[in-house]
């Protein structure tokens, strides 16, 4: 029952949301704050995070197709797990850790300390003022941040199959060359979109909802952050399915 | 630079007191339990729910590899092989140190902000032994227990492309799911998350403990842990995978 409750409050809180920044400017200069926020401080991190993802599929690409005598393919098992389907995951997953449960943790704060509440008394839309910049911000550097991504992971691939198996250096390039299309990163970019979606308005929605007192805040943030992990993934799915399917 | 240094020996530190304190048996044995029970109803949900989609995303890929060679028969052993070593452990301890690790953060950062850790210390009362190292250890067992939940999800969900959606047939996946894998692999996955859980148990809990700034220090907490736990394991699944699996 519960659940059921907290999905109608969730697409109630995004229909809100269009609603009151529909055909409405955004509050200005805030948007690129926030994309600097989100971009700028979520990028080390993520670029760390899928470099390693990037040598442990070579790594295991390596051991997988090394009975066969197919060491020449991991070149195209990177491509293939790497660019489609792990770099963005692992991208949404950590701006959703990094950008997302800042966002969440945030608005939390301003819930419990009321000052949601006295934005709506200066007769200034909450919903509009709040998360308007945030969303525009994170549609605007997530595909960025997923190509980002996508570079690092094949780099620290190409490193640990050329420099630490002793693998081919050309015949890696021309199988990830070979494998993957400009198409691959236009669904890349698309896939970035949704992601972004999910993350600010699930990440929004919990912070505007948060409980009262530190617990509250700590709630919040925590269920933002899962929501979104699973969500995305599950998402992930899909979109492979139609694209790819 | 110099204050991340500071930093990192002060995690050392407090990782140190968790387990001498846990090898000293100074750690209450009920909480530890009632912790891993807490923490492994929590996760379980979200780690099927990440590693099943997965699965199937590695089964939706893999055809397309083999299928341009004629081999897809080998499909499931590449799945079996994938999941069990790297995927499952991975995303297990993704969603651990986002659901369990993250939770455990915030209930000790509420703690340190009501006082409730200084007043356990005033009452002379070891506060790191009593509060944090039952999370620690619960985490570190747990996370192991999950990535096993994680990996049948994970082969079950390759089970469910392959078969019912891209009609591959059901007895040669069977078969060959198998034929790559070695006991050995269960092990590295178990041995792996094993060292992730005390990761994200001392990080997590570490920040949750030394929280500063009343409600917005407990949402930073919970941030960080997320976020530096992830790093610091990915980084040490690098070494690990190397170490196992790396040249044979």
């Amino acid at each position: 029952m519960r659940p059921i409750r907290t999905l109608g409050r969730f697409g109630l809180f995004v229909g809100q949301f269009i609603k009151s920044s529909w055909g409405k400017r955004p509050p200005p200069g805030k948007s690129l704050e926030e994309a600097y926020r989100i971009g700028i401080k979520s990028l080390p991190i993520l670029v760390i995070i899928s470099a390693f993802i990037g040598t442990n599929l070579a790594i295991q690409g390596y051991a997988a197709f090394q009975p066969l005598g197919g060491q020449r393919l991991v070149g195209m098992f990177v491509a293939l797990a790497g660019v489609r389907e792990l770099a963005p995951v692992i991208a949404a997953a950590m701006i959703a850790a990094k950008a997302g449960t800042e966002m969440a943790s945030q608005i939390a704060v301003m819930r419990i300390r009321a000052q949601i509440d006295a934005l709506e008394v200066m007769a200034v839309d909450p919903v509009w003022y709040l998360v308007t910049p945030r969303f525009l911000g994170i549609l605007l550097v997530l595909p960025a941040l997923t190509i980002l991504s996508i570079f690092s992971t094949l780099v620290a691939a190409y490193c640990v199959a050329v420099f630490q198996l002793g693998l081919n250096s050309f015949e890696f390039i021309e199988y990830v060359r070979t494998s993957i299309t400009g198409m691959d990163f236009v669904y890349c970019m698309i896939k970035g979109w949704v992601f972004g979606l999910v993350i600010c308005s699930v990440s929004c929605y919990c912070g505007f909802n948060a409980k009262s007192g530190p617990e509250g805040v700590g709630q919040a943030t925590n269920a933002a952050v899962v929501t979104v992990a699973v969500s995305c993934v599950m998402l992930n799915y899909l979109m492979s399915e139609i694209f790819y399917g | 630079m110099r204050d991340a240094i500071a930093e990192i020996g002060r995690v050392t530190l407090f990782a140190q007191h968790v387990f001498i304190a846990a090898l000293r048996g100074r750690v209450s044995l009920s909480a530890t339990y009632g912790y891993f029970g807490t923490v492994f109803l929590r996760c379980v949900l979200p780690v099927m729910a990440t590693v099943f989609p997965f699965g199937m995303v590695m089964a939706l890929q893999g055809l397309e590899i083999f299928a341009m060679f004629g081999t897809e028969r080998l499909l499931a052993s590449l799945i079996s092989v994938a999941v069990l070593r790297e995927l499952s452990p991975v995303l297990a301890c993704v969603l651990v140190a986002a659901q369990g690790g993250s939770s455990f953060a915030a209930e000790l950062g509420a703690m340190r902000i009501k006082e409730e850790l200084d007043a356990t210390e005033v009452m002379a009362v070891d506060a790191i032994a009593c509060h944090a190292a039952p999370r620690v250890l619960a985490l570190l067992i747990a996370c192991p227990l999950l990535n096993v939940l994680g990996s049948v999800a994970g082969l079950s969900g390759g089970f469910v492309t392959a078969v019912f959606f891209k009609g591959e047939q059901a007895g040669i996946f069977l078969a060959e799911l198998w034929s790559f894998t070695q006991p050995f692999d269960v092990w590295a996955g178990y041995i792996k998350c094993t060292i992730f859980g005390a990761i994200i148990g001392t990080i997590s809990c570490y920040l949750g403990f030394y929280t500063k700034g009343g409600a917005a220090g407990v949402g930073r907490a919970v941030n960080d842990t997320v976020v530096y736990s992830v790093l610091v394991f990915i980084t040490a699944n690098y070494a690990l995978s190397s170490a196992m699996f790396g040249q044979m």
